[in-house]
């Protein structure tokens, strides 16, 4: 690893010299909504000053929805046309983090190739970030990256600290070498560690993780889920705009007027209804307390006792899509003992109780 | 050839005929369509329809007149497969939305007055499964061309169709739409079913629960929640009821009581 440093008047024209040939995502802002990833035509459409996407760059890997191949009686045809080369750029930490938690679950025993050609056409060009009021990062220590970044960029105002992660990245950088500065200033450095301790002081929510996979094991029987599954719109969305959730589902859309079918896949959530339906019609998780608890059992006790740390990365993004505020933050303090201010904990005790 | 292919008969009962005219405007499909089964009656397409035994009917519309009610039956006994198109035939469309039949009585008379109809007598509006068994269902106003052809098709090949049993919320998320609920906007979007590609909320604009009420919504909990977002109790009502038809007839009953 090495570090080196970027006036900002460069960084677009470095931008300019490396997507000539690749095309370059980045965060924009929507018309009247928040940020998303998008293939970049114009620089001035990328917006830095964002806190999280809609959606998280695992769309850039696997589509929400995309053809896997066609088929026909004789003839099998693998379609990898998302899999174009790319650069990301302005990815967070936590986006970072989740990504490698998603090589987990695609790469290392079985590799699925529509996840992992992607992965290895995309360059991660991540940028630092200010945590919202919704950010757990810290708590989830993703707020940092030590891999999974070809290059990142910490902003300091004036100037960039580029951190050279890979070969991949380093050759980027030789690409307009004259670009950057190999010198880094004692004062850069101090600008450096000033901007860390302000940044980790800036975090306003925290969570104890580590407690969460005895307290859900001691809490499995709870009232809790009963409230969540009752005020639960089970609309889908926590899973979707989660980092690390990877569920999907195929479908056969038969072509008409041909003997051929487009074997397409799309993402599916745990906490729809009919995820858990099989052949027969039978359904193991009809009541949405039991989805809910199976999702939160996966981001906050399986994966930690397995892996050693939550398979959440603290993005904030259930905390800022869910409409009756079932997300990680008033769970995770709710099984801590917290009482939380949450439409599903008033619905409860407002309408239900 | 003309033997083995799909007898076929599509009927428009009471609608605004948009799900008929959404299959002709399969123009790019529309001479596959015509090739793959045999279309016996379909009286916006063609004028030489033929009234006998079908393989599968599409029957588009409510059902608001006594003749209605004949024609459908007669329809049934032809058809080995019928298939509900569109919201109205699913449930009951929007001209079913007053719930009880004092209440479409009262409104009757107000627009009609004492006036004896000779040609058919009309009835409250309903789906067609209230006179008929249905097999399949389509929602949608209209349905929407990927919706049907993904259903031709695999009808077509042998294959049963798929039913969505997702929210609108799911398509609008692979859309990466920003929620509107959360911002405090009346969307019935987490009670109603997928499949219209969450077009209203990608444009910005609020799902107005067009393509019908999803049977497995969380109804109750969507209704305090706009409650609590300062929306009025009638109104809230009414949005909900406006292409619900007559299927979530209890939910309107039952709903405000919850509370203690």
């Amino acid at each position: 690893m090495r570090v080196i440093k970027l006036s900002k008047e460069n960084l677009f024209p470095f931008l300019e010299v490396i997507s000539e040939k690749t095309g370059l995502w980045a965060p924009v802002r929507k018309p009247n909504s928040g940020h998303v990833f998008k293939e970049i035509d114009d620089f001035a459409q990328i917006d830095l000053d964002y806190t999280r996407t809609i959606l998280p760059p695992k769309k850039i890997f696997l589509p929400p929805s995309f053809n896997m191949f066609k088929a026909s009686k004789n003839n099998y045809e693998e379609d990898f046309s998302h899999v174009s080369p790319k650069i990301l750029f302005g990815i967070h930490p936590c986006d970072i983090h989740g990504l490698l938690i998603m090589d987990r679950f695609y790469s290392y025993v079985f590799d699925d190739p529509y996840y992992s050609k992607a992965r290895d056409n995309t360059l991660i060009l991540g940028h630092s970030c200010w945590p919202d009021e919704n950010c757990l990062c810290k708590s989830t220590n993703t707020h940092i990256v030590e891999e999974g970044y070809d290059l990142f960029f910490t902003d300091l105002k004036d100037s960039y600290l580029v951190w050279i992660g890979s070969s991949k990245g380093d050759d980027l950088i030789r690409v307009k070498a004259e670009l950057f500065d190999e010198n880094i200033a004692e004062k850069d450095i101090q600008n450096f560690i000033q901007w860390r301790e302000e940044r980790d002081e800036a975090f306003q929510t925290e969570i104890n993780f580590s407690a969460m996979p005895d307290l859900m094991e001691l809490k499995y029987n709870d009232t809790l889920w009963e409230k969540l599954g009752d005020a639960c719109l089970a609309c889908g969305s926590c899973t979707n705009v989660c980092p690390t959730c990877n569920c999907y589902n195929v479908h056969d859309k038969p072509a008409l007027g041909e003997d051929s079918s487009q074997i397409v896949r799309c993402w599916d959530a745990c906490t729809l209804e009919n995820y858990s339906e099989v052949a027969g019609g039978e359904n193991f998780r009809k009541k949405r307390s039991d989805r809910l608890k199976l999702w939160y059992t996966h981001k906050l006790q399986a994966y930690i006792s397995k892996y050693g740390k939550p398979s959440c990365v603290g993005c904030g993004r259930c905390i800022a899509t869910c409409p009756v505020d079932i997300n990680v933050k008033t769970v995770a303090h709710t099984l801590d003992g917290d009482k939380v201010d949450s439409f599903w904990n008033r619905f409860h005790e407002e309408v239900r109780k | 050839m003309n033997q083995e292919k799909l007898k076929i008969g599509i009927y428009e009962l009471t609608g605004c005929a948009g799900d008929a005219l959404l299959i002709l405007d399969c123009e790019k499909e529309l001479i596959d369509i015509f090739n793959a089964v045999d279309i016996q009656s379909f009286l916006m397409a063609k004028s030489d329809n033929i009234e006998g035994e079908l393989d599968v009917a599409l029957v588009e519309g409510s059902v608001t007149t006594e003749k209605e009610i004949e024609e459908l039956k007669d329809i049934r006994k032809r058809a080995k497969l019928v298939v509900a198109l569109g919201l109205c035939a699913t449930v009951g469309g929007i001209q079913a939305r007053f719930g009880d039949r004092e209440e479409w009585e009262e409104n009757y008379k107000k627009v009609y007055g004492d006036i004896d109809m000779t040609h058919t007598r009309p009835v409250q509006s309903k789906p067609i499964d209230e006179y008929i068994e249905v097999d399949y269902y389509l929602p949608g106003c209209p349905i929407e061309k990927e919706q049907f052809l993904n259903f031709f098709t695999r009808f077509l090949k042998g294959n049963p169709p798929e039913k969505s049993q997702n929210p609108v919320c799911v398509t609008c998320k692979y859309n990466e739409n920003d929620c509107l609920l959360k911002k405090g906007v009346l969307c019935l979007g987490p009670v109603t079913s997928d499949g219209c590609g969450s077009i209203c909320i990608n444009h910005n604009l609020p799902c107005i629960g067009c393509w019908g009420p999803l049977d497995v919504a969380n109804r109750t909990a969507e209704f305090y929640l706009l409650q609590e977002k300062g929306y009025d109790v009638e109104e809230i009502k009414k949005k909900m009821a406006n292409f619900s038809g007559t299927k979530i007839a209890e939910f309107f009953k039952k709903v405000g009581k919850e509370k203690r």
